[in-house]
């Protein structure tokens, strides 16, 4: 039997039982749908993080932290450092530290993390936001994307950075007009004067903390454009910025000042965190081992981006076993409807067989016949996934539009998912048809033509 | 009238399992047919004559016993070779016709030669040659439910015969057919036996039939060759 001929009868039998072929191909198509959807936003998920962790110059960057409980021990020989004979004393990040690390070669800069709550308004609307302290070198790096205006020039020029998203938190909606408007920055510190006739029982019940809301203004002198994941620590990371020259004279509370700022550590006071941004990612090795030597924890993102891409393998994982459900009732469908097939035509595989239909032949026949159910099922389940997917990306985008969120596109294509899913839903087919193929095939033609 | 047997068993024997019981179809089934013979197996019904047919016709195997065909050791054949066999070796026609019920005349025609692999273009004018000959050629797009019960076995005349085969088995060709319609479907074949000197073996049990247009009639009882009757 000829390729075209198996093909015509595969097609001519469907053609013949046309609901039952429809409803087959439906359980095919969402099942397949299902697994497009899921793998295309798991892409999707993974290709945002990815370019988002490229764009921000997240891999470049290194943070360092005072020594934890898993720092080696250090050389008690150097200068500046704390001994460590008997018990720990760990390093502390100062502005020595931070000078010290800025001067290892391959490190481009170094700046402390620093940040405070503060509650911003532009006219009418105000937010609850976290103000980072950024130096205007981290500023000008190009680690900032800013959509409109420019970034403050020096560390003492009196000017915000802010974000999209957050301008539109406060009701603006044109970044550009924004730019050279005066925003305002309300810090909350303790008042000293009402501390000693403080009361304690009042204060207990959560009421008469002396606080003292201090208002200063700043013009925006850039807006730095959305960007869906801009996430972790990166100076794109809170969304309103200052240079540390104003800052210094903003009053706070004291657990989260500036330069004042220190943490208690062995009686020495320190940043929590310093920022360390490198030239290139080939000097991420040296730096790290040299800042581990000084005795501080080190934190590297692009270290992380392994165990990252593994999550994602994992989630991916997931959604394909989600899918792979619905690709398992489907293919059970299709047996079903083809051994259902060979008991209705019981009789034409006799006569095929008594006109000289080898068993060959007559596998084919059904074998061709799963296998155009799987071919189009997959078709229509990749036209389906793709539409089930840009339709939730829309709804989605539409109600985070609303919410002053940037747009996001929750799902990838790459060609490769539709070949894939084609190429799948053929495999599961013609699996799906070994059983009901042999069944045919072994038909025994005198029962089967003495069969009504 | 010389010529050599196309048809040989040797002591064919048949049984079926039913349950734990065999029960014996045929026994000692030893017969001769010569090439371009028109031959009728009569018995009653349970004699064995299907069973009898089937096995000429490659479609069932012997329990025991050998059947030789043209030559080539049918009981010996392995699922392929007995499918290849009914293909090209032996057409067969049956009392209920057998046709395939969503394809019209000339589809069913051309059923053998699909299995042959024959192009399509040949296919065609092969099965509208066999259709013409039968007397069906203005038929050929109808379906079979369209057809009447002469016309749907003379279909299956031409599909028997598509593939050029020298032993046509007919099993009680005309059990489901009028007399009149009878007379004229046993003439068809006696018209292609003596045309075309192909040997046909027709299971009957119409006895006028028989006398009028066989040459030999083989008679079966439970099985076993009780007779057997030539007269031309």
């Amino acid at each position: 039997m000829k390729f075209s001929d198996a093909v015509e009868f595969s097609l001519a039998s469907l053609r013949k039982r046309r609901l039952r072929t429809l409803l087959t191909v439906s359980g095919v198509m969402i099942g397949i749908g299902a697994l497009v959807s899921m793998i295309s936003f798991g892409k999707g998920m993974q290709k945002n993080v990815t370019e988002a962790f490229k764009a921000s110059d997240l891999f470049t960057t290194l943070m360092v932290m005072p020594g934890g409980p898993d720092v080696p021990l250090r050389d008690p020989d150097r200068p500046g450092r704390t001994a460590s004979s008997g018990g720990r004393r760990d390093a502390v990040l100062d502005d020595a530290a931070v000078a010290e690390i800025a001067r290892i070669p391959g490190v481009r800069l170094a700046y402390p993390d620093v940040n405070f709550p503060a509650m911003v308004s532009l006219g009418e609307k105000e937010e609850f936001r976290l103000v980072q302290v950024v130096p205007a070198a981290i500023a000008a790096s190009g680690a900032l994307k800013l959509g409109w205006g420019k970034p403050y020039a020096s560390d003492d020029e009196e000017g915000v950075v802010v974000s999209q998203s957050l301008l539109r938190r406060l009701g603006t909606d044109e970044p550009a007009a924004a730019v050279g408007k005066t925003l305002r920055i309300t810090s909350v510190s303790i008042d000293l004067g009402k501390l000693a006739s403080l009361d304690l029982s009042a204060l207990f019940s959560g009421k008469g903390l002396p606080v003292a809301r201090e208002a200063y203004d700043f013009p925006i002198v850039g807006v730095t454009e959305i960007t869906a994941f801009g996430g972790g620590p990166s100076p794109v990371q809170n969304e309103i910025l200052i240079p540390p020259g104003p800052a210094r004279r903003i009053k706070r509370l004291p657990m989260t000042s500036i330069w004042d700022l220190f943490r208690m550590r062995d009686g020495r006071l320190g940043y929590s965190a310093v920022s360390v941004k490198l030239g290139s990612l080939r000097d991420l090795e040296r730096v790290k081992s040299r800042v581990g030597d000084m005795g501080y924890t080190t934190f590297a993102l692009a270290d992380q981006f392994e165990q990252v891409t593994k999550g994602f393998y994992f989630m991916d994982m997931v959604l394909a076993a989600v899918g792979m459900i619905a690709i398992i009732v489907a293919a059970l469908g299709i047996v079903n409807t083809m051994v259902m097939s060979i008991l209705e035509r019981f009789r034409e595989i006799g006569i095929m067989k008594a006109v000289g239909a080898g068993d060959g032949d007559i596998k084919r026949i059904f074998f061709f016949e799963s296998g155009a159910i799987g071919l189009l099922g997959g078709a229509a389940g990749c036209v389906l996934g793709l539409a089930v997917s840009l339709v939730i990306n829309r709804v989605v985008n539409f109600y985070m539009a609303r919410q002053g969120m940037p747009r996001i596109e929750y799902f990838a294509f790459p060609a490769w998912i539709f070949f894939g899913a084609l190429g799948f839903s053929l495999l599961v087919s013609l699996v799906s048809g070994i059983y009901p193929a042999r069944r045919a095939a072994r038909v025994d033609p005198v029962v089967a033509l003495r069969h009504d | 009238m010389n010529a050599s047997p196309i048809i040989r068993t040797r002591s064919v024997a048949k049984t079926y399992l039913i349950g734990n019981v065999r029960v014996g179809a045929l026994e000692d089934v030893s017969l001769s047919v010569d090439e371009g013979r028109f031959v009728a197996v009569t018995g009653a019904s349970g004699s064995g004559k299907s069973t009898l047919l089937n096995l000429l016709g490659g479609l069932d195997t012997p329990s025991a016993g050998t059947i030789e065909v043209a030559g080539a050791l049918v009981s010996a054949m392995d699922r392929d070779a007995l499918a290849r066999y009914r293909r090209l070796g032996a057409g067969m026609i049956f009392q209920s016709f057998n046709l395939v019920a969503s394809r019209t005349a000339l589809e069913n025609v051309e059923l053998p030669l699909i299995f042959s692999d024959v192009d399509k273009k040949e296919r065609r004018r092969r099965a509208a040659e066999l259709l013409a000959r039968v007397g069906l050629a203005h038929r050929a797009g109808h379906r079979p439910p369209e057809l009447s019960g002469g016309e749907q076995q003379r279909v299956a005349v031409a599909r028997a015969l598509v593939n050029d085969p020298r032993l046509l088995l007919a099993d009680e060709p005309t059990g489901n057919l009028d007399s009149q319609t009878s007379r004229e479907i046993v003439g068809l074949l006696a018209e292609l036996n003596r045309s075309q000197r192909l040997t046909v073996v027709m299971v009957s049990h119409e006895e006028s039939l028989v006398r009028e247009y066989a040459q030999e009639v083989v008679r079966l009882r439970d099985g076993r060759v009780v007779g057997t009757e030539s007269w031309a």
